[in-house]
């Protein structure tokens, strides 16, 4: 296990490091925004908040039940391609 | 979840796929949280809700999707055929009409200038009689070529009505016989061309001589061009001194013109010389004619003779002084002379002539 953990810490740090990391997160999000799925979120947010209140919303509450359905919302080809990049990038550098 | 195929093993491959989802997962999840930031910064500020306001403003402000109304519910053609009442001239102009009418009647805009120089100078070459304000207003609006072509077809009407004396009489309010274009600069300073209407014989004679002098079409003035100007046909200068000289003079002292009709106008001595220049040109004879109009009274006989006599004008300058003395005086009076003289110098015209032109002596001999 901590083979692995430490496996997955190396992977990690390698990501990061690399700035694949970075260069995944951005191209998710411009991929997100480009289908919709964004602006899909912010109406859900909308009501979210109109049913919690304007005044008391916190950042907490918003994840807690944006997270879930984000996570479902995501188009398949987005995933599928960025699954392909995480794995490119781990047949290359992994050890 | 699909399985790629890869060369590890079973338990690797497993724990790879994981850690490729794991790390999709984490992935996700900082997109969500980015945008719940950003959804919780906006409400904060007060900035999220901005596109809604109320529920009536939505209402009233919703995209319209009828046939013939555009978006914003209005009709798009409305205007079309409404009328609007200029604030300078107080008339009715229709709406799509309006702007470019109200650049001319205001005298601002790109074209106005040019416009008013040009109503200007067509102003000053007609009589004021003729031209009163409804006239200047429609040229506001029209294009100067209309506007000078009703004043064209006033100016031929006139023309045919009263032309001998009217010209004459115009003439002597003029001032001094066969002035020549210089001397009248109110009227010709800024015309292109000259409106042969208002100019008595001798002051068209003059002028004929000097110049192109052929009638525009559209204008009715005469070419105030040399009389090589390339935009006219010697034709048409021909044509047109037979037109102004012929009907135009009085009551010929020869009177008779089959008796002249072997007379050829002797022109001026100025009118020779500018013919001479023209020796090349087969056809000048009208302009010879035209410019011995005040001194011819045959100008009924010249007028066949004319198309046949631009190269005798010229013969009669250049191949004898018989025919440079005839043509040397332009009274009235003296066509007589000049038609004695001219018989000599006809017969030394052929000479000089064009191929052409002695035929057509030959032809009347």
């Amino acid at each position: 296990m901590s083979k692995e953990s430490r496996m997955r810490a190396t992977v990690n740090q390698k990501l990061t490091e690399m700035g694949e990391r970075e260069r995944l997160k951005e191209l998710l999000r411009a991929k997100l925004t480009e289908c919709g799925w964004k602006d899909q979120m912010k109406a859900h947010c909308k009501e979210v908040i109109k049913d919690k209140g304007l005044e008391h919303v916190t950042v907490e509450d918003l994840l807690v039940e944006i997270t879930p359905k984000g996570r479902a919302l995501v188009p398949d080809s987005v995933k599928k391609e960025l699954l392909h990049r995480i794995r490119a990038f781990l047949a290359q550098h992994a050890t | 979840m699909k399985m790629e195929d890869m060369p590890l093993s079973g338990p690797d491959n497993t724990r790879l796929e994981a850690l490729v989802h794991d790390i999709y997962s984490e992935l996700v999840e900082d997109a969500c949280l980015g945008l719940c930031f950003e959804v919780h910064r906006a409400v904060k500020q007060g900035c999220f809700f901005l596109d809604e306001t109320d529920q009536e403003s939505m209402k009233e402000f919703e995209i319209v999707d009828q046939p013939g109304v555009d978006i914003f519910g209005q009709v798009y053609n409305q205007w079309k055929n409404k009328e609007c009442e200029c604030p300078n001239c107080k008339r009715l102009i229709a709406a799509s009409r309006f702007a470019p009418h109200l650049e001319k009647c205001l005298g601002m805009g790109r074209n106005s200038s040019r416009i008013a120089n040009r109503r200007l100078a067509s102003n000053n070459n007609m009589s004021k009689s003729e031209s009163d304000q409804e006239d200047n207003d429609d040229l506001n609006d029209n294009d100067w070529s209309y506007g000078a072509e009703k004043k064209a077809k006033k100016r031929k009407s006139d023309k045919n009505q009263n032309s001998p004396r009217r010209s004459k009489s115009l003439k002597h309010k003029n001032g001094e016989l066969g002035s020549s274009v210089g001397s009248e600069p109110y009227k010709y300073n800024y015309n292109p061309g000259i409106s042969y209407e208002t100019l008595g014989p001798d002051e068209v004679r003059s002028l004929l001589t000097t110049q192109c002098g052929v009638i525009s079409e559209h204008t009715k003035k005469m070419c105030t061009r040399s009389q090589r100007c390339p935009q006219h046909t010697d034709e048409q200068r021909r044509a047109v001194r037979v037109f102004l000289l012929g009907p135009s003079a009085p009551s010929l002292p020869d009177g008779d013109p089959v008796g002249e009709s072997n007379i050829f106008d002797i022109p001026d001595g100025q009118t020779l010389m500018g013919r001479l220049q023209w020796e090349d040109s087969p056809d000048i004879s009208p302009t010879d004619s035209a410019s011995s109009k005040a001194s011819t009274n045959h100008s009924d006989s010249r007028r066949p003779k004319k198309k046949k006599t631009p190269s005798l004008g010229l013969n009669s300058g250049g191949g004898g002084g018989g025919g440079g003395g005839g043509g040397g005086s332009l009274s009235g009076g003296s066509s007589s002379s000049q038609s004695n003289i001219s018989l000599p110098t006809k017969k030394k015209r052929p000479k000089l002539s064009a191929p052409s032109i002695t035929s057509i002596y030959d032809d009347l001999n």
